[in-house]
């Protein structure tokens, strides 16, 4: 049913106005009221579609021909949310298979990957389905959708969705976490692969063989901080350590040892490696202003506001230089640098200093 | 963009607005009939009174009574309504109780808003829209507002930021629609106001929207990905709305916004792209908030309203115009 519209060497536009196996259906146009504000210049083969699918919605006819109709309107505008509602309905009247549905939108989500109804549709299918098995395919597809955007927001937020709507141990959530590893493997800064691992990890409730809290904590602690040393400067793996710590009520200063590893100007000498402290990769910029910031913090928990303060002073002073004389001479590395959040740091002195 | 209709209208009306050229570049006739235009997508039926996007599904010879496929939107009745404030218009056509009735139906069990009555997408920008809404008709009847509230809640990020629905990613846009939604309902006995975000929580939000401005002087949207002028705004009023405006580098962010701009005008969502409505008008919104210290006067723009994000003229004309009850 979706291959009618596909024929991309036959430019002559389908008209179903000329077509007879819809002459029974009484096309609508659409209302012309007052004078348009912000008229729309429709294709004659738009107009045409959306002239019979008011006719359709009129009549209330569910059947074959609907579905082909909606697709091709679709197409032509993946935004039209009542095509989607009105096919959705079409499609459950008709007690079409799904499966069908959903292969059919496997192509459209990667053609419209940003609209939001391609989502909305497959939820409302999967839902109809309730199928675990459905569910553990589409967690295939979403891992083929993000190669080609892996950062995009429906797609992640979906697949959030059928996990916690499936919720099965075995099927769904046992792979998660190592899929994570694998993308954060790829690309160390990239958000939305974190963030899923807080969510696996921590926010949607305790894993199979994640039972052990503690153990979990040690283990969630140990992969950021392995990840910081590739990448000191990365905010994602800095903010996934601080939600680590604070979801578990942890003190900042049990990370003191680590953390002055990176606050300090250069990389220790490297005769003892300590697994649980792990140094700053070899060339990596330092100090990190995430790791200083954290140092502020530790110093803030603790009551030591002096520290705090000391370590607030030095990154002001850090970006005035780099703003007048490192932005200058050398362009490129002041894109490297943090030279946008020296009111940040100055709020954090005036915090720190009322605190006292 | 037939299904977005009204808020593309709102984008643009927005942008004169902000620029103060209605006067020098609109006709009074003009407005004129862009108002009955807009009220013309006021639409009534069994789920109350909103508007919708368009006419596009609206049969020839019918118009105000709605279908089910023809249904009010919510995010298209925030932005109706801001629309017909910016032109001014005495809203004597607006039905009060319907708007109730429609943002009710469109409340789901979990606190959260659907955009359309009966589905279409429920996450905190259509949260977003349903609480400003509410503040316009300064009636808070239309929802349950403490789980409306516990639902925002429920969005906050380990990262400090606010995701489009629960479990999602940290976002500047649902932040800022969270912060500004919490902050516009007024105290009610089991959420007074300032209970609804803990000082840790608003320390670590300043912090995490303060670490989306990029050495670009643009802002981000979520950690590590690339400025976009529009995040400029949603980062900056959610920092604006917390009281930490000026934790901005304003005048980063305005040679930010100026290569954005593109040549035959407009703004675009990063230097070099094509400019469209939106980004525009977000932009024009967030020099309005945030203006730069070391500019000359053609930086000058009206003062904004950070909750409803509208020209506070604009603001105070719908506190003024539209009827109370």
């Amino acid at each position: 049913m979706s291959a009618i519209f596909q024929d991309d060497d036959d430019d002559s536009v389908k008209l179903y106005s000329e077509d007879p196996a819809w002459a029974d259906v009484v096309p609508i146009p659409q209302y012309q009221g007052v004078d348009a504000l912000a008229p729309i210049n429709y294709t004659e083969e738009y107009q045409d579609a959306t002239n019979y699918f008011r006719g359709i919605v009129k009549t209330g006819e569910m059947s074959p021909r609907v579905l082909q109709l909606t697709e091709h309107i679709i197409r032509m505008n993946p935004a039209h949310y009542s095509a989607w509602q009105y096919r959705y309905r079409t499609l459950l009247a008709l007690q079409s298979p799904l499966e069908d549905e959903l292969r059919l939108m496997d192509r459209f989500a990667i053609d419209y990957l940003k609209t939001y109804q391609v989502w909305h549709h497959r939820r409302l299918l999967l839902v109809a389905l309730h199928s675990v098995d459905a569910a553990a395919a589409e967690l295939r597809f979403i891992v083929r959708a993000l190669q080609d955007d892996a950062k995009n927001y429906h797609t992640w937020s979906y697949r959030q969705w059928l996990l916690a709507h499936f919720n099965d141990e075995a099927r769904l959530w046992a792979g998660e976490r190592a899929w994570t590893e694998e993308l954060l493997e790829q690309d160390v800064r990239n958000n939305s692969a974190w963030h899923h691992r807080f969510f696996v990890v921590w926010g949607s409730g305790v894993r199979k063989g994640d039972e052990d809290r503690e153990e979990v904590r040690k283990r969630e602690l140990g992969f950021a901080k392995d990840k910081i040393a590739l990448a000191p400067n990365n905010p994602s793996a800095w903010n996934y350590l601080r939600g680590v710590l604070d979801h578990t009520k942890t003190p900042y200063s049990t990370l003191s040892t680590f953390v002055q590893l990176y606050t300090a100007s250069s990389a220790p000498a490297a005769d003892v490696f300590d697994l649980d402290n792990p140094p700053p990769s070899a060339g990596a910029e330092l100090p990190s202003v995430n790791a200083l910031e954290f140092l502020a913090d530790i110093h803030e928990q603790e009551g030591q506001t002096e520290q705090a303060v000391q370590v607030c002073v030095y990154v002001v002073l850090r970006y005035t230089f780099t703003k007048h004389f490192v932005a200058q001479i050398w362009k490129s590395l002041a894109n490297e640098h943090d030279t946008m959040r020296k009111k940040y740091w100055e709020f954090r002195i005036r915090e720190a200093m009322q605190s006292r | 963009m037939d299904s977005s209709r009204v808020a593309v209208i709102f984008y643009s009306l927005g942008t004169l607005d902000l620029l103060g050229a209605f006067e020098s570049k609109t006709t009074a006739a003009e407005r004129e009939s862009w108002r009955k235009w807009l009220w013309e997508q006021q639409t009534h039926g069994i789920y109350g009174t909103g508007f919708k996007p368009g006419p596009y599904m609206t049969p020839e010879g019918q118009s105000s009574e709605s279908s089910e496929y023809d249904a009010p939107h919510l995010i298209m009745t925030y932005t109706a309504l801001l629309s017909l404030a910016i032109l001014r218009d005495d809203f004597s056509q607006l039905d009060r109780a319907g708007i109730l009735a429609f943002l009710r139906a469109c409340q789901n069990d979990d606190g959260s808003f659907s955009a359309l009555p009966r589905g279409g997408e429920s996450d905190l920008r259509t949260a977003y829209c349903a609480f400003v809404i509410s503040s316009l008709l300064d009636d808070w009847s239309g929802m349950n507002v403490d789980s409306a509230i516990t639902y925002i809640r429920s969005c906050i990020s380990y990262e400090g930021g606010f995701g489009q629905a629960p479990f999602g990613e940290a976002l500047g846009g649902t932040t800022y629609c969270a912060l500004a939604a919490l902050c516009l309902t007024p105290s009610t006995p089991s959420s007074p106001r300032e209970s609804r975000l803990t000082p840790a929580e608003r320390t670590r939000t300043i912090r995490w929207l303060s670490q989306n401005q990029t050495p670009s002087g643009g802002f981000r949207g979520r950690t590590n990905k690339a400025a976009d002028a529009c995040y400029c705004f949603w980062c900056g009023a959610a920092l604006n709305i917390l009281g930490a405006g000026d934790l901005v580098d304003r005048n980063a962010l305005a040679t930010f916004m100026s290569q954005c701009q593109f040549k035959f005008g407009g703004i675009a969502k990063a230097p070099s792209e094509r400019a469209d409505p939106y980004h525009t008008y977000l932009s024009l919104a967030a020099l309005a908030l945030l203006p730069p210290s070391d500019a000359d006067s053609s930086w000058d723009l009206p003062k904004l309203d950070p909750l409803w994000n509208a020209s506070e003229a604009t603001a105070s004309w719908a506190r003024a115009h539209i009827p109370a009850h």
